[in-house]
């Protein structure tokens, strides 16, 4: 039983080694794997939409496209911040329905991509609820810092792509 | 639990509209309808499906299969039947998989009609899974049901066989019918052919690749489904042998070896050569007509069927090289179409584009080596050539055009540039305008299509709807070169069609009848497209019977939908045909077919964010209009500001805008505000209440109003202040779709801007 868990939990750790980009939310650093960020950018004038939730935060024109904004403190439940030189938003391409599609992420900061080996990661820890595991894949320690290895399809798919507005 | 609930919902409204569509006799329907059900089986369904409606899926699918295979009467009773069926699994579905006893009885009553019986208990699951369940409670039903869920070529390929020739002589001058469906039917069937060969010399590589198997399996079905709609009989009965077999590989009912791949190959090469004589006998005339024999493949496939469920296959050598094969080679040469001249492809038939859907992936295009090949024929004129290009490419060229006019629009107004006055630079500029918008014209039209070939093929349902019930009855369509997104052409035709036989079957009355009540004995349908307001609207008429008014009222205070003293307009209640469920317990409106009601029509229409409603006066007729958006559209609107905010109002709706006279104000005890606008009352809407932000002004009097006119709605629109009327490009918000706002797009600043939806400002602000 036990040994079969940890095999578990090294497979899983090698499945999910890679590159991240990792980011700040307040204290907390967080990693996003590489390959489904698309590009980073100051904060830009957010045009709000209607009826949606608060942690969306609008629309932005991201070179003649409208992207979708979410805020992820919000989204987390964090306490807002005011938006400075250093908020950046990061454009993920996650799949959609039907095609693959680009969503921003506000962030506090962005710092740095880091290598991440298998080793480092750990299965996310259990809280209690399950929803507030359920984006995470993974916790990697790196030099002695834990990031929290987020699963954007999810962070975003729930916020996004499932049509929250059922009138 | 609502959310993981849709897609099942959803699939099952996909069922339902299928069922509409079925024909006795028609059976490439029953082929589609059979796919949309393997998709609720066991192991395919959506997550969260309840287990129930798997099991009413699986026994669904074998009483279809029986109809396939002819031990069913292939007969209109049995279709009705089964749309009751659909009906208790819809229901089913709304009550969250616990449907009550009475739905399962009802379900094993229609399904026992139809000649499929079975137990309500292995429909509760009670026994288990539902084959051993069924087998517990009878036995006769355990083999029925096993013959069921195998597949049904064997008895087809063996019973026509023999009629080969007989049947395809009789074929010829049918499908010549339609010379415009075969021409593009040969262009779609050479893509699909070749993609097989592709594919299928990849599954050599990695024979358990499920997804290759899919590759092959979906250009046959295409082709089977196509052909049949096309009455190439020959071509369709061995296309739908070949599939049946990939269908026994998909199921892991026998391995993908290489006597398969043999016979994939040979049938692909035979249909190119059937293909090809299709398109010389349309180029040239019926005269080229060669009957190709194809039992010999026939024979091989249920042989390899039979031989395939346990034994091991035959090797490649037993299979006998079919006679066909020098003819071939020969043909393959001329394989290619000339493509000098590109067009945007055209889909002649929903079937035809669906399949051009299908084969959308990637792989679709790699066979390159093919279109090197030296054409033979001489650049045939009748089939015009055409490239089929990606939708995503599409996309990106419509958007980068539609950034182009955006950014010479800005150049133009640029404080500077305006100043300068060299007649040179305005005369440039005036060419670069003309190019802009002329390659905008064409980006645009790349995706549109006229709406002519959906409405054509109503003529042909109208004729033989009205033959077959012996009615008279004109179609007058308008309007058909009204141009619709190629995407939504396909979309719509479902539903125009049940509602086309609605008209027909319910709303139009016998010559007899007709005559009594003093209407010429010929019934009337209109058929009407135009665009208005941002939107395409179809509209189809009958000087029939019309709505019962009374009687739906009645039907609604029974089931609860309106109070016994609510004050509803005819209107109003003529709508109510709409509602789920609603025409199908009793056939009181006229207007219910096969058990499924006009809420299919009314969803599938609303998935293209479009709307429809009935306008109808009893005993003169029904109008049913479909408002559809106009995707991908530049509308021209005016800017307003509500507070911080910009959102654009559609100009076509706009009818006039002013600050209101405090005179003019009125409120209504509890019922909101309202503007005397010209003598009539019009409610105020205020923008910036339902969108939630801070506006400059809070009082009508001092803020503008927007008088705006939709769908025979008035309202006046509360806004701060209007910045300018601008032509722009609608852009989906990403993934966002909110009641209201119709999409967004770029404003000259480079923000974005929201664009109203009316319909959904007006239905907001009723709620």
């Amino acid at each position: 039983m036990e040994a079969a868990s940890v095999a578990q939990n090294l497979g899983q750790g090698a499945e999910l080694a890679g590159k991240y980009l990792t980011f700040s939310l307040g204290k907390e650093d967080y990693g996003v794997g590489i390959l489904s960020v698309r590009e980073i950018i100051g904060v830009m004038e957010i045009t709000a939409v209607p009826h949606t939730p608060s942690y969306i935060k609008g629309v932005i024109n991201l070179r003649g496209k409208v992207i979708p904004v979410l805020d992820l403190r919000l989204k987390f439940s964090m306490n807002h911040k005011e938006y400075d030189e250093r908020t950046c938003i990061i454009v993920v391409e996650v799949q959609g329905q039907t095609a693959p599609v680009q969503v921003g992420m506000v962030v506090d900061s962005v710092s740095e991509v880091l290598n991440i080996a298998a080793g480092e990661i750990e299965p996310p820890p259990s809280l209690g609820s399950s929803s507030e595991t359920e984006n995470i894949l993974g916790m990697a320690k790196v030099k002695g810092e834990v990031k929290i290895l987020l699963d954007v399809d999810r962070v975003v798919g729930e916020g996004l792509l499932q049509q929250f507005v059922s009138q | 639990m609502a959310v993981g609930h849709k897609p099942l919902s959803d699939l099952l409204d996909e069922v339902a509209l299928k069922i509409l569509m079925i024909e006795p006799g028609d059976l490439s329907i029953v082929g589609e309808l059979l796919d949309l059900i393997e998709k609720l089986l066991p192991g395919h369904a959506p997550a969260n499906t309840p287990g129930v409606i798997q099991r009413m899926a699986v026994a669904f699918k074998g009483a279809l299969e029986k109809l396939i295979m002819g031990e069913l009467a292939d007969s209109a009773e049995n279709y009705d039947l089964l749309g009751q069926c659909v009906t208790e699994m819809q229901e089913s579905s709304r009550k969250e998989g616990q449907p009550g006893e009475k739905i399962i009885e009802q379900f094993c009553a229609n399904m026992k009609k139809i000649g499929f019986p079975m137990e309500t208990a292995a429909l509760l699951g009670t026994t288990g899974p539902v084959s051993t369940g069924m087998g517990k409670a009878d036995d006769e039903s355990l083999s029925e049901a096993e013959c069921a869920l195998a597949p049904p070529q064997i008895k087809p390929a063996q019973a026509q066989a023999p009629a080969t020739a007989g049947s395809s002589q009789e074929a010829l001058p049918d499908f010549l019918q339609d010379t415009d469906l075969l021409a593009g039917f040969i262009e779609e069937a050479f893509e699909h052919l070749e993609s097989i060969e592709v594919n299928v010399l990849e599954l050599e590589q990695s024979p358990d690749d499920q997804d290759i198997i899919n590759n092959i399996f979906r250009p046959f079905h295409t082709i089977k489904g196509v052909s049949g709609f096309l009455n190439l009989k020959t071509i369709n009965r061995l296309a739908h042998a070949t599939e049946n077999l990939l269908d026994d590989v998909r199921n892991g009912k026998r391995a993908m070896d290489s006597a398969v791949i043999d016979i994939v190959l040979t049938v692909g090469d035979a249909l190119k050569s059937m293909v090809e004589n299709i398109k010389d006998v349309l180029q040239n005339g019926p005269a080229n007509y060669k009957d190709t024999d194809i039992s010999g493949f026939l024979a091989n496939i249920t042989q390899l069927q039979e031989g395939g469920a346990g034994a091991p296959p035959p090797e490649p050598v037993s299979v006998p090289a079919p006679d066909l094969q020098p003819e071939v080679f020969e043909s393959e040469e001329v394989e290619t179409l000339a493509s000098e001249e590109a067009q945007a492809v055209v889909s002649p038939s929903p079937a035809i584009a669906r399949g051009a859907q299908a084969v959308a992936s990637p792989r679709a295009d790699t066979p390159a080596s093919s279109a090197a090949r030296p054409s033979a024929d001489a650049a045939p004129k009748k089939i015009g050539a055409s490239i089929k290009v990606d939708v995503e490419k599409l996309d990106a060229l419509v958007n980068a055009v539609g950034e182009l006019v955006i950014m010479q629009s800005l150049v133009r107004q640029n404080r500077l540039v305006s100043r300068i006055a060299d007649p040179k630079l305005t005369r440039d500029f005036s060419q670069l305008t003309r190019i802009t918008s002329e390659l905008q014209r064409t980006a645009m039209s790349m995706r549109m299509v006229p709406i002519k070939q959906t409405f054509d093929k109503m003529i042909r349902l109208v004729r033989d709807l009205s033959k077959k019930s012996g009615k008279k009855v004109d179609l007058i369509m308008e309007g058909a070169d009204t141009e619709i997104d190629r995407n939504m052409v396909d979309s719509i035709y479902d539903p125009l069609v049940h509602m086309m036989r609605n008209s027909v079957d319910h709303g139009i009355s016998p010559p007899a009848d007709r005559e009594k009540v003093g209407k010429p004995e010929t019934g009337t349908v209109f058929l009407r497209a135009y665009q208005k307001g941002g939107s395409m609207m179809i509209e189809i008429e009958d000087d029939g019977e019309g709505l019962n008014t009374g009687k739906i009222r009645k039907k609604a205070i029974e089931r609860g939908l309106v109070g016994e003293f609510d004050n509803l307009s005819d209107f109003e209640l003529n709508n109510l045909i709409f509602l789920p469920g609603f025409s199908t317990a009793d056939k009181i409106t006229d207007v219910s077919g096969r058990g499924v009601g006009m809420d299919v029509v009314k969803k599938a229409v609303e998935k293209l964010r479009g709307k429809v409603e009935v306008q109808s006066q009893s005993g003169k007729g029904s109008l049913f209009v479909i408002r559809l958006p106009l995707t991908l559209a530049i509308i021209d609107g005016i800017i307003v500001r509500v507070g911080s905010e910009r959102y654009i109002i559609p100009t076509i709706a706009i009818q006039e805008s002013m600050r209101p006279d405090r005179k003019n104000y009125s409120t209504v005890h509890g019922r909101g505000e309202n503007l005397l606008v010209r003598g009539d009352l019009v409610p105020i809407i205020r923008l910036y209440e339902i969108f939630g932000v801070q506006s400059t002004y809070t009082d009508p009097c001092d803020a503008i109003v927007v008088v705006v006119e939709n769908e025979g709605r008035r309202r006046a629109l509360m806004v701060d202040e209007l910045l300018g009327k601008e032509e722009v490009v609608i852009k989906n918000l990403g993934g966002i779709d909110v009641p209201g706002v119709a999409g967004g797009t770029i404003l000259g600043d480079g923000r974005v801007g929201l664009i109203l939806d009316l319909a959904g400002v007006i239905a907001n602000k009723a709620d």
